[in-house]
């Protein structure tokens, strides 16, 4: 196709490649930096606090204690990425928990098979969460609160409201795998993480999932089956659950109807802090590991300061909201800064 | 309308000519960006001071200084005289109302209370209701007599929306009124009605700023004509001075021509639209679209022109009707069937519709062809590029970095984004529904060029176009609708404006 625009030249309408590219991923690094340097500061002010802080046990357990958080704010990411919220994760966690343990001890099911099991009912409540979502349009926030609902009470109905013990030892034989001498769900938590950036952030499904959560209208006018897409996430979101699920199995010794409550908040509170927008469409899996650590890292002080248990949840509450606070403050900052530039751009002598 | 006296409009300014709203040589500067640069600037009692000029001339940022939103890096902002502090509070209560180009009404509250937004009448902090109503009443009955004080502001149409907004600057007692492309959203009728409405806050002494991209409108409406480029001011003279072409002139430096589409044999029918119905919308649209050829669907808006578009591509539903592309038949309210018969669609709200904001301009660029770059579900980066560098130099777009949000491009540049998008799935028929909204000028032409220079190389158009001039310009065929109906049909012979505007309103 060819033109011959009379009122502007076509010329240098891309300005040199290195100088724009490299303006831009400066900024982008001082956006990841910025929980970053958060986290930074705290380490160092509570390793100054407390000797034991920077003990290598001390740094384990932070990590360790993390890892569901990290695993469910995984999964709760791509709900929050196209504009949804599940709040059934803790309770599919709780339910997951009691059939991990039940099917075996009941059943005789195989434990990797109870396993299986147990990630494919959280799979399929997530599924269910993206069908009410999509196909009959209950909002989002009101879905998935009745599916925490019913499946806290199966969990219970289940169990019937015993802790179901004894484990099996396949969960604590993982729990206690080390590799390198690190704890393999640690390093299998980090490359759940990289599987999920690199999906977000190269695939097709990924990008519609920016685009859907960006602008659902947009998106489905481009030819993406944007309803598709929402129910995959919100399935995504309850496998995850599920292995949470798992994975405090395994740490509780016993599957347990009443495990995890109120843990959705903490997910979508690291998720929050992470950078990845309630709106949608905007975040990054990395930002969100990092805001599941700085909530670890809270929890973490709270424990070496001997912060008196009552006041955990008044201290947990303000963390996140100056955390949450600086980020809002530091995005509009450097948006404001990405908006001058383009400016520039835009006011550069026409020809 | 002539009864008016005793009331808030009769108040103000009596007639007298002075300058109210002064900015003395002002500069402001964003760092590494002089946006203004010297540009004085006055707003007159009694008299309509239209501001003009491309996008990126400074004018968003001259309101903004005058709305204040900012302060001036030098040079000030005054009002009778004294300097207007920078923050909006100061001023309102100085008399200047500002209306934006998103409206700034509350959905959920009804017109009564949005007249008096802040400002209820209380009795011991109880609304009065009786009085607030007759306040409301007697601001909003000089400007849109025929609007119910008891409607919620989300029932009312963009162009009740913009009068209610008036309407409020009048019960604030406002002397300035800053208007920000007022039109954009309103048809021909309704931008006359508010023409009306302008006329006679002038004539009742009120001093008003606007701000338009369209020279029929400005020429219509001003006294002074104000323009600016690259954050200066080129000048400011009585509009009985000037015509179009000088006003264009001055706005891009040099002159413009009209893009006009040439003459083609239209090809094999692409598009064929049958008794398409849908209830209260439209009613038995049918027409072909044929290879090579611009059909225009012309009209008031409101019409339904856009439900039309958007049902052909599957973007909503229709009761009745069919629609088949090269004899096969398209399943109702499927986008991704309609792109599959290779329809390419650019929506009318292009913020709304079409761009995901947050998104970088390369990937708004392959938004319409994930699966192209994306073999075995893995974007590919290469191919991304290949696609923008196409739209980049084949519509010729300007941008700082393919990697930065496509909400940092100017308008015109955006559109040619989401254009280039549906180009690269070389689609037999390309729908646009009004390409040139919000555009400047220079943008407006090459856009025009964009869509003659396509169905030059057969592709079939579809386009809706609200622009007389633009109709006039590029259509081989126009179809005029009018409430839901096509009213008539008009080939190039027998085009002329006076017939689209007799079918669009009596047809």
């Amino acid at each position: 196709m060819k033109f011959d625009p009379k009122i502007e030249g076509v010329a240098e309408r891309i300005r040199p490649k290195r100088a724009s590219n490299g303006g831009t991923s400066v900024i982008e690094a001082v956006q990841d930096l910025g929980l970053f340097i958060v986290i930074a500061i705290g380490a160092i002010v509570l390793g100054v606090l407390s000797p034991v802080f920077f003990t290598r046990l001390n740094i384990e357990n932070l990590f360790f204690s993390s890892t569901i958080i990290a695993v469910m704010g995984i999964g709760e990411s791509f709900v929050i990425l196209v504009a949804g919220i599940d709040l059934s994760v803790g309770a599919v966690l709780a339910l997951s928990s009691v059939l991990s343990v039940g099917l075996v001890n009941d059943y005789g099911v195989p434990a990797p098979v109870a396993a299986l099991v147990a990630l494919g009912v959280g799979a399929l409540i997530g599924l269910i969460n993206g069908l009410n979502v999509t196909l009959t349009k209950i909002p989002a926030l009101i879905a998935t609160l009745a599916m925490m609902s019913v499946t806290r009470g199966l969990a219970f109905i289940y169990s019937g409201g015993q802790n179901l013990a004894p484990v099996p030892d396949f969960y604590v034989q993982i729990q206690a795998a080390r590799l390198f001498g690190v704890p393999v769900i640690i390093l299998f938590t980090l490359a759940l993480g990289v599987v999920a950036h690199f999906v977000l952030a190269r695939t097709r499904f990924g990008r519609s999932i920016y685009a859907t959560g960006g602008n659902p209208v947009a998106a489905r006018l481009a030819g993406i089956r944007t309803s598709r897409v929402i129910f995959l996430a919100y399935t995504i979101s309850g496998a995850l659950a599920a292995l949470g699920g798992l994975m405090i199995t395994a740490r509780l010794e016993a599957g347990a109807a009443t495990a995890g409550e109120g843990v959705e908040l903490t997910v979508i509170s690291a998720v929050v802090i992470g950078g990845v927008s309630l709106f949608g469409g905007e975040g990054k899996i990395g930002g969100v590991l990092l805001g599941v650590l700085l909530l670890g890292l809270v929890q973490n002080a709270i424990n070496l300061l001997n912060v008196p248990p009552n006041y955990d949840y008044v201290v947990s509450g303000l963390v996140i909201a100056v955390a949450a606070a600086l980020d809002v403050y530091r995005r509009s900052y450097l948006e404001a800064g990405l908006r001058r530039r383009a400016n520039i751009v835009k006011s550069e002598p026409r020809k | 309308m002539s009864a008016v006296t005793g009331t808030n409009i009769g108040r103000i300014g009596q007639g007298e000519v002075g300058a109210v709203l002064v900015a003395d040589r002002v500069s402001k500067a964003f760092p590494g960006v002089l946006a203004l640069n010297d540009v004085s600037f006055e707003a007159r009692l009694g008299e309509v001071n239209a501001l003009v000029g491309e996008n990126g001339a400074g004018k968003s940022t001259l309101i903004k200084l005058m709305a204040g939103f900012y302060a001036p890096d030098r040079g000030e902002i005054q009002v009778d005289g004294a300097p207007l502090r920078p923050d909006p509070a100061s001023a309102h209560e100085a008399g200047i109302a500002t209306i934006h180009q998103d409206h700034h009404l509350i959905p959920s509250m009804t017109v009564a209370e949005n007249l008096l937004l802040g400002r209820w009448p209380a009795r011991f902090g109880m609304i009065s209701r009786a009085e607030m109503m007759r306040q409301a009443e007697s601001a909003l009955s000089h400007v849109a007599p025929n609007v119910s004080l008891r409607k919620l502001a989300r029932q009312l149409s963009p162009a009740e929306r913009q009068l209610v907004e008036i309407a409020r600057a009048i019960a604030e007692e406002s002397r300035v009124l800053v208007m920000d492309e007022p039109t954009t959203s309103l048809s021909t009728r309704e931008v006359d009605a508010l023409f009306e409405t302008v006329a006679l806050l002038r004539s009742r002494g009120m001093a008003i700023v606007f701000v338009s991209h369209w020279l029929e409108e400005v020429f219509a409406i001003a006294d002074r004509i104000t323009v600016l480029r690259d954050g200066r001011l080129v000048g400011s003279r009585p509009a009985a001075e000037l015509d179009r072409d000088a006003v264009i002139r001055m706005m891009v430096g040099r002159n413009v021509e009209q893009v006009t589409t040439q003459s083609v044999t239209p090809g094999p029918v692409v598009l064929k639209v049958e008794n398409l119905t849908r209830a209260g919308v439209f009613d038995h649209v049918s027409f072909e679209v044929r290879a090579g050829e611009i059909v225009t669907l012309a009209g008031l808006v409101g019409a339904g022109r856009s439900e039309v578009v958007n049902a052909i591509f599957g973007a909503d539903l229709y009761d009745s009707g069919a629609v088949t592309v090269e004899g096969v038949a398209l399943p109702r309210g499927d986008p991704v069937a309609a792109m599959e018969a290779s329809i390419g669609y650019i929506p009318e709200d292009r913020h709304r519709q079409a761009l995901v904001a947050r998104l970088s301009v390369r990937s708004n660029a392959t938004l319409a062809v994930l699966e192209a770059v994306s073999p075995h579900g893995l974007i590919n980066r290469k191919a991304e590029d290949r696609i923008l560098k196409n739209t980049v130099s084949n519509l010729g777009v300007r941008m700082a970095s393919p990697n930065w949000p496509v909400s940092t491009l100017s308008g015109g540049n955006q559109q040619k984004i989401v254009i280039g998008r549906w180009l690269a799935r070389a689609p037999k028929l390309l729908i646009l529904d009004e390409p040139t909204k919000g555009v400047d000028v220079g943008a407006k032409a090459e856009i025009s060029e964009i869509v003659v220079g396509l169905a030059s190389e057969g592709h079939a158009i579809l386009l809706v176009s609200s622009e007389l001039p633009e109709v006039l310009a590029l259509s081989d065929r126009v179809l005029v609708m009018r409430s839901g109906r096509i009213a008539g049909e008009l080939d190039r012979a027998s085009l002329n404006a006076e017939r689209v505007m007799t079918l669009a309103t009596t047809g």
